[in-house]
C-alpha cells in the first residue's frame, strides 16, 4: 500500500471537519425536539478488480449543540485495508521475483501480469474533534484537531477557518488553514531513493523514520445569487514539505533498446529480485494551487449540484475535475441522486513508465499510476429515505475507473506490445444513517 | 503562478462587489433546506475526498460557510 | 425609522388588506383592529418554519406575552413563509400563546426594514418603534426582556 492510501485518512478526515464546518447552520435539526446530539454514521466498501485494493470503513460523526449555535464535533473512523496495489514495476513475458518491503520475504509475480504488492494488510483508526462558535453577529469560526494512526503513519494535524457574511448575509467571506505534521516509519525502513531493490534479508539502503509536513490555505467566497441558487467560489494554496516518496514503490530498469526489464541473479542461497529495480524518489516539496467553483440550483423540488476544480502544481500535474449531483425528491420523505464525476489530470514531470539503462539517472523518477496522465469517470446513484422517527437513511452505489496513457516518448521496444498503464476498475458502496 | 493568484483576486473582487445581488432575509426558505446546503452530508464529501486523494494527484478544493438561511 | 403614526396605519392597512388573501389561502389568520390596542407596548416578531433560532424565540415570547399581558403587552408573530402547511407544521410543534399573523408576500416585513431572521421590533405606547433586534440568542434574552420592561414603564405624555 502506498503511503497515499495511508495519508488520505488523516486527509479525509481533515477534509470532513472542514465540510462539516461547510455546513454552519445545522442541516440535521429537525422539527421536533432539538435533541442535543446528532449523529452521521456510515459503512463504506470499496473495491478495486483483479485482486487490488479492497477496503472496509466503519465511520462515525458526533455533534452537540450548545446554547446559542455553538458546537462540539468529534469524528472517528476505522479502516481495514486488504488487497494489492501495483508497485510500479511494467509487466514482462517472464515470471518476475521481488523482495518485500520488509526486506524478510520474496514473492513472484506470473508471466504478463501486473505486478502488484499484496503487503498491505492494514487497520487504520482516526480520530478528529472541532468547535464552532458564532462571533460577533455575522460571523463564526471553527478549530479542530486530527489524528491518525496505521502500523506504519501517524499523522497530527491541527486547523481553523473563519466566515463573516455582508450584504444582508448573501456574501459569506471564508479564510481557512490547516497544518499537519505526519511521520512515516515504513516497514523496513525508508529506501534511500533510486538505489536498488536488494536481495531478501539486506537492508544496506535503508533509512530511518521521515517526516512531512503540509500546509494548506483556503480562502472562498459564497454567494446567494438567487432565491434558488447559491454559488462558491474557493482558492485553495498546499505546500508539502518533507519525505514525499512512496516508500513501497519501484521502477523497472530497462535495456535502453528492447524495453526489456534488465536481469539480475540474487546472492547464491538466498532469495531476492530476479530483475532490476529501483526505489522511486520525488522531490521533497510541492505546491499546488487550486480553484473550485460550486453552484446548487433549486429547480421546483429538485436539485442540480454542480462543481468544477482546477489543480495546478510545480510537480507540473495539472487536473480538471467536474462533478454533478441531481436529487430528485419523491414523496414528501424519498429521493434518489444520481451522480456523474470526470476526472482528468497531465502527468508529473518526474513520471516515467521505466528507467532506461542507456541514459542517466534523473533526479526523481516515479511510474506510481497515480501521477500520470489519465482520466477518469465516477457514475453512481443514492436513494435515500427518512425513516418512521424522522432519522435519515441512504445507500449508493458509484463505479469508478481510471484509463490512462503513457507518452509515446517513454515507451521503448517490447513495452508497446504490453499494456503498461495499470488501469483501475472499482465499486463503491455506502449505507449512511443519521440520527 | 501569478496567473492563478490574479485570477484568485478577480474572483474575490467580483463577487464582493456584487453587493446588490441576492434575496431579502425572509425570502430564504429554499436555501435553508438541508438539500441547499453546499456541503449536504459530511461524511459522503469526506470519503469521496480519501478515495479520491488516494486514486488521483489533486484533493480537496472545497470551502464552506455561506448560503442557508441566514439566521442570526 | 419611520413616525409613530405611520406604523400604525402600515399596520392597521396591511392587516385589513391582508386578512382576506390569507382566509382565502385557508390559512389561519384574525381580523387584527389595532385600533383597540391603542397605548399597548406592541413586540412585532418575524418568524418563519425555516428558521433555526425561532424555535428558540417562541417558548420566550409566550413566558413574555404571558407575565406582561396585564402590564399592556402584545406579541404578534408574524409569519414570512411562503408556504402555509410549513407555518401551520411548525406552529404544532412549536405553539404559540400569542396572535399570529402571516406575511407571506414580505410586504410588512420590508415596511419594516428586517435585516436578519427573526427579527423583534418593540413598539411603545405612542406607537415608535421603541428597540429591535436581530436575531434570538438564548444569552441575551435579559436584554431583549429589559427593553420590554422599559417600554412597558415609559409614561405617556398627552
Amino acid at each position: 500500500m502506498s503511503r497515499k492510501e495511508k495519508q488520505s485518512i488523516s486527509a479525509a478526515l481533515a477534509a470532513a471537519t472542514c465540510s462539516l464546518l461547510g455546513a454552519g447552520i445545522p442541516a440535521v435539526v429537525d422539527a421536533q425536539e432539538e435533541s442535543a446530539w446528532d449523529f452521521n454514521t456510515s459503512l463504506l466498501y470499496y473495491g478495486e478488480d483483479e485482486d487490488r485494493v479492497q477496503d472496509f470503513s466503519v465511520s462515525a460523526i458526533a455533534r452537540r449543540m450548545f446554547v446559542d449555535d455553538r458546537f462540539l464535533t468529534l469524528g472517528l473512523t476505522v479502516d481495514g485495508l486488504t488487497g494489492a496495489t501495483p508497485s510500479g514495476a511494467i509487466r514482462q513475458d517472464v515470471a518476475q521475483t521481488f523482495t518485500r518491503p520488509s526486506g524478510n520475504a520474496a514473492y513472484t509475480v506470473p508471466v504478463g501480469d501486473l505486478p502488484l504488492d499484496d503487503t498491505f494488510k492494514d487497520t487504520r483508526v482516526a480520530v478528529t474533534g472541532g468547535w464552532q462558535q458564532p462571533v460577533g453577529d455575522t460571523s463564526l469560526i471553527n478549530v479542530g484537531a486530527s489524528a491518525s494512526r496505521e502500523y506504519d503513519y501517524t499523522h497530527l494535524g491541527v486547523n481553523a477557518r473563519f466566515a463573516t457574511d455582508f450584504n444582508r448575509r448573501n456574501t459569506t467571506l471564508s479564510a481557512g488553514i490547516a497544518l499537519s505534521i505526519d511521520s512515516l516509519d515504513p516497514v523496513g525502513g525508508a529506501p534511500m531513493p533510486l538505489t536498488a531493490m536488494l536481495d531478501v534479508g539486506d537492508t544496506g539502503n535503508r533509512m530511518g523514520d521521515q517526516d512531512k509536513d503540509v500546509l494548506d490555505l483556503v480562502l472562498g467566497v459564497t454567494q446567494v445569487v438567487s432565491r434558488d441558487l447559491v454559488v462558491q467560489a474557493n482558492y485553495s494554496y498546499s505546500k508539502s514539505d518533507g519525505y514525499l516518496t512512496d516508500p513501497y514503490k519501484i521502477l523497472s530498469v530497462v535495456d535502453g533498446t528492447t524495453g526489456d526489464t534488465l536481469t539480475r541473479s540474487p546472492t547464491p542461497g538466498v532469495e531476492g529480485p530476479s530483475h532490476q529495480f529501483l526505489f522511486e524518489s520525488r522531490p521533497g516539496e510541492r505546491t499546488k494551487h487550486s480553484i473550485y467553483g460550486q453552484a446548487k440550483y433549486y429547480m421546483n423540488g429538485k436539485v442540480l449540484d454542480a462543481s468544477y476544480r482546477y489543480m495546478t502544481d510545480d510537480w507540473e500535474i495539472d487536473s480538471h475535475t467536474v462533478d454533478l449531483r441531481y436529487r430528485i425528491p419523491f414523496g414528501t420523505d424519498r429521493y434518489i441522486e444520481p451522480h456523474l464525476r470526470f476526472y482528468t489530470q497531465t502527468e508529473a514531470e518526474f513520471y516515467q513508465l521505466s528507467v532506461p539503462d542507456s541514459q542517466p539517472l534523473p533526479s526523481f523518477a516515479s511510474s506510481d499510476y497515480r501521477l500520470g496522465d489519465f482520466d477518469a469517470i465516477t457514475a453512481g446513484v443514492k436513494y435515500g429515505w427518512k425513516t418512521r422517527n424522522d432519522n435519515e437513511m441512504s445507500i449508493r452505489a458509484e463505479w469508478y475507473g481510471q484509463s490512462g496513457t503513457v507518452p509515446a516518448n517513454q515507451i521503448i521496444g517490447n513495452q508497446a506490445n504490453r499494456d503498461n498503464y495499470p488501469d483501475l476498475n472499482a465499486i463503491i458502496v455506502q449505507f449512511g444513517y443519521r440520527f | 503562478m501569478n496567473r492563478m493568484i490574479g485570477l484568485a483576486v478577480v474572483v474575490v473582487l467580483l463577487s464582493a462587489g456584487c453587493s446588490s445581488m441576492g434575496v431579502e432575509p425572509w425570502e430564504r426558505d429554499v436555501l435553508a433546506k438541508d438539500e441547499m446546503q453546499l456541503t449536504t452530508d459530511a461524511l459522503e464529501a469526506a470519503t469521496d475526498d480519501h478515495i479520491y486523494f488516494s486514486k488521483e494527484a489533486s484533493s480537496g478544493g472545497r470551502g464552506f460557510g455561506g448560503g442557508g438561511c441566514g439566521c442570526n | 425609522m419611520t413616525n409613530s403614526l405611520f406604523i400604525k396605519i402600515i399596520v392597521i392597512a396591511w392587516a385589513l388588506a391582508v386578512s382576506p388573501i390569507a382566509a382565502s389561502d385557508s390559512a389561519p389568520s384574525t381580523n387584527l383592529d389595532l385600533s383597540e390596542h391603542q397605548g399597548k407596548v406592541i413586540v412585532v416578531d418575524f418568524w418563519a418554519s425555516w428558521c433555526v433560532p425561532c424555535r428558540r424565540s417562541f417558548p420566550w415570547l409566550n413566558a413574555m406575552s404571558e407575565k406582561y399581558a396585564d402590564e399592556g403587552l402584545l406579541v404578534i408573530g408574524v409569519n414570512v413563509d411562503q408556504d402555509a402547511g410549513s407555518a401551520a407544521e411548525f406552529l404544532q410543534n412549536y405553539p404559540a400563546k400569542f396572535l399570529i399573523e402571516y406575511d407571506r408576500g414580505g410586504n410588512l416585513a420590508r415596511e419594516f426594514g428586517v435585516q436578519a431572521m427573526p427579527s423583534s421590533f418593540v413598539i411603545g405606547r405612542d406607537g415608535q418603534i421603541r428597540a429591535h433586534h436581530l436575531g434570538f440568542k438564548v444569552k441575551r434574552q435579559d436584554e431583549y426582556e429589559a427593553a420590554i420592561l422599559e417600554a412597558l414603564q415609559q409614561e405617556i405624555v398627552k
